[in-house]
């Protein structure tokens, strides 16, 4: 059920009352009834491209250590699958479930229904139609070649189009708010919306559409390949955290005051990090100097973050039993503190000048990305999904295959394939090892790695086909008629957070 | 690059003046005031604080589901 003329465009850019006395009035099964149709939509083509990704890189990964392996297909080739295979998880599965998980929460923070949902909609097709023209003009051959942003320049107006609606439909959310107090979560959310489109447009001015020239575009890539990182997704990963996370337990934040630090201070700092991966490149000295210096005061926003989640959840860890949600968060959220504090210690010139182009670098892009985030979103969509369809996860045991398939596969992932890292770099520091001595040193680390992918594609699958008979549930011709339980079990009640 | 340099110096100003902006908005509005209030926030009448919300595996017997309802 929806607000009377939310299906209007124009009645929706403009707050009716944004001065409502009663903010509860609005139950939460019509805010989450309001968003069920568009963040679906959303959910499902990410989940899509998910799988479409995981094929391509484990096709990538097989072809590391089995050069041959189809090669003899020109869109096969390692340099476009893997380019496929980054572009298909980044902004096909990662942004894609990232703006389902943002709609929800800013509807039920703000505590209204979504508006116009064919707004987003149209967001949500328009973003799909960029992505199969660009990860398939990457598959032909037509990549730009700069990291990051390989998409051909014909599909690049599209995305930016669709990111536009989606942007200014969460800033018009928030002017509906009802709830005047902003949560942090909402912080982190509307920083990571006006974020994103700047990121992506001066990356795309100055790289693809009227390339700098020289040493520049590598600071430039490098601006922006860390930031899509920094200030995309962990912003919209840590908005989740604080809010699924008590909202599992039944207890508040630990500590507001910590979550508000956390927060400015990362958007202080983040912003100077990209550069730390230019060690040892032509650039001016002090350039590298101050992102060293900024990644190092990461550890502010980092610890504050890792301190909060951990004393939120003292007391609590039994219910990692029964919370599938809490599972994934809460490995998201160690993560988190882990891949982080390894970003800390990779950007400082000693270790970057071994760990640098090597196996290291593509093991802490995996902790961040999907140790951190993708198990992040898993977790908020393991909470968001029985919500919006008022149905019961079908399966239990799915349920744990996906959760054990993904963690242990990203485990045995990124901790071999950091060391890996490490000892490829000492190897291509001593001139007296040939460079095939050194392809051969990595080679166990990539097999495992083909491994530990299959077995991540096998939670993949798992996850899936919990969510596609949960949609069966709810939209199939043998629907549950027994509404789920969300009543969920009482629990002594917690101090209030400092 | 004339209007390409224009935006982008635009934009570098553009942001940061957003973010002062917003950080002085919220001094104004004292949302960084009421720091115990604004914890709250998640919870409310429905899912209040001390309430589990999400309890899908294993479940404790009260909670245990049986075989779904005939309609």
């Amino acid at each position: 059920m929806s607000a009377p003329g939310t299906n209007r465009v124009l009645s929706a850019l403009s707050p009716r009352d944004t001065d409502d006395p009663s903010p509860q009035q609005v139950q939460l099964a019509e805010i989450d009834d309001s968003c069920r149709g568009s963040v679906l939509l959303f959910f499902i083509s990410g989940m899509v491209w998910l799988l479409i990704g995981t094929v391509f890189a484990i096709v990538a990964s097989y072809k590391l250590h089995a050069p041959d392996f189809l090669g003899d297909y020109a869109s096969l080739t390692f340099g476009r699958i893997r380019t496929a295979h980054l572009n298909a998880v980044i902004y096909g599965f990662s942004a894609e479930i990232a703006v389902g998980v943002i709609l929800w929460l800013m509807c039920r923070l703000c505590r209204v229904p979504l508006m116009a949902q064919s707004v987003i909609n149209s967001a949500a097709v328009l973003w799909n139609i960029g992505l199969l023209l660009g990860i398939g003009g990457v598959l032909a051959g037509d990549t730009t070649g700069v990291e990051y942003l390989e998409m051909p320049k014909y599909s690049t107006p599209i995305l930016f189009l669709a990111f536009a609606l989606i942007a200014v439909w969460t800033i018009v959310i928030f002017r509906f708010r009802r709830e005047k107090h902003l949560y942090v979560s909402q912080w982190y959310i509307l920083a990571a919306v006006l974020w994103f489109p700047w990121l992506y447009s001066t990356a795309q001015l100055l790289l693809v559409m009227d390339p700098a020239r020289g040493a520049v575009q590598a600071a430039v890539n490098w601006w922006f390949a860390h930031n899509v990182l920094g200030l995309w997704f962990t912003p919209i990963g840590l908005a989740s955290i604080y809010y699924v996370l008590p909202k599992v337990i039944g207890r508040p934040i630990h500590s507001y005051y910590l979550s508000v630090l956390g927060f400015w201070s990362l958007a202080l700092f983040y912003n100077w990090n990209g550069f730390h991966h230019l060690v040892g490149g032509p650039f001016p000295a002090w350039m590298i100097t101050i992102s060293i210096v900024a990644s190092v005061m990461m550890v502010i926003p980092v610890v504050s973050t890792a301190i909060n989640h951990h004393f939120t959840m003292i007391g609590h860890f039994g219910k990692l039993k029964h919370s599938p949600t809490l599972r994934f968060i809460v490995f998201g959220a160690m993560s988190y503190t882990v891949s982080s504090l390894q970003g800390v210690l990779s950007s400082v010139r000693w270790f970057s000048e071994t760990a640098h182009f090597t196996h290291h670098t593509v093991a802490h892009a995996h902790w961040g990305m999907y140790a951190f985030f993708t198990m992040t979103m898993f977790g908020a969509m393991y909470y968001i999904l029985p919500r919006i369809t008022q149905r019961e996860w079908p399966s239990e045991r799915l349920i744990s295959l996906h959760f054990w398939c993904t963690a242990v596969g990203i485990i045995l992932y990124v901790a071999p394939l950091s060391w890996g890292g490490w000892l490829q770099g000492k190897a291509m520091l001593d001139p007296k090892i040939p460079f095939l001595e050194v392809v051969k040193i990595t080679l166990p680390y990539l097999k495992l790695r083909t491994v530990t992918g299959l077995l991540m594609a096998v939670g993949h699958v798992a996850f899936f086909a919990n969510m596609i008979w949960l949609l069966v549930r709810t939209f199939g011709p043998y629907q549950q008629p027994q509404p789920m339980i969300l009543a969920g079990v009482r629990t002594e009640p917690a101090p209030v957070g400092k | 690059m004339g209007i390409i340099t224009f935006i982008l110096i635009g934009s570098s100003v553009a942001f940061p003046a957003v973010a002062l902006y917003a950080l002085w908005w919220a001094g104004r509005e004292g949302q960084l005031r009421h720091q115990d209030r604004a914890a709250l926030l998640p919870f409310d009448e429905q899912e209040p604080v001390g309430k589990m919300t999400d309890v899908v595996l294993n479940r404790p017997r009260p909670y245990a589901t049986s075989s779904p309802a005939k309609p």
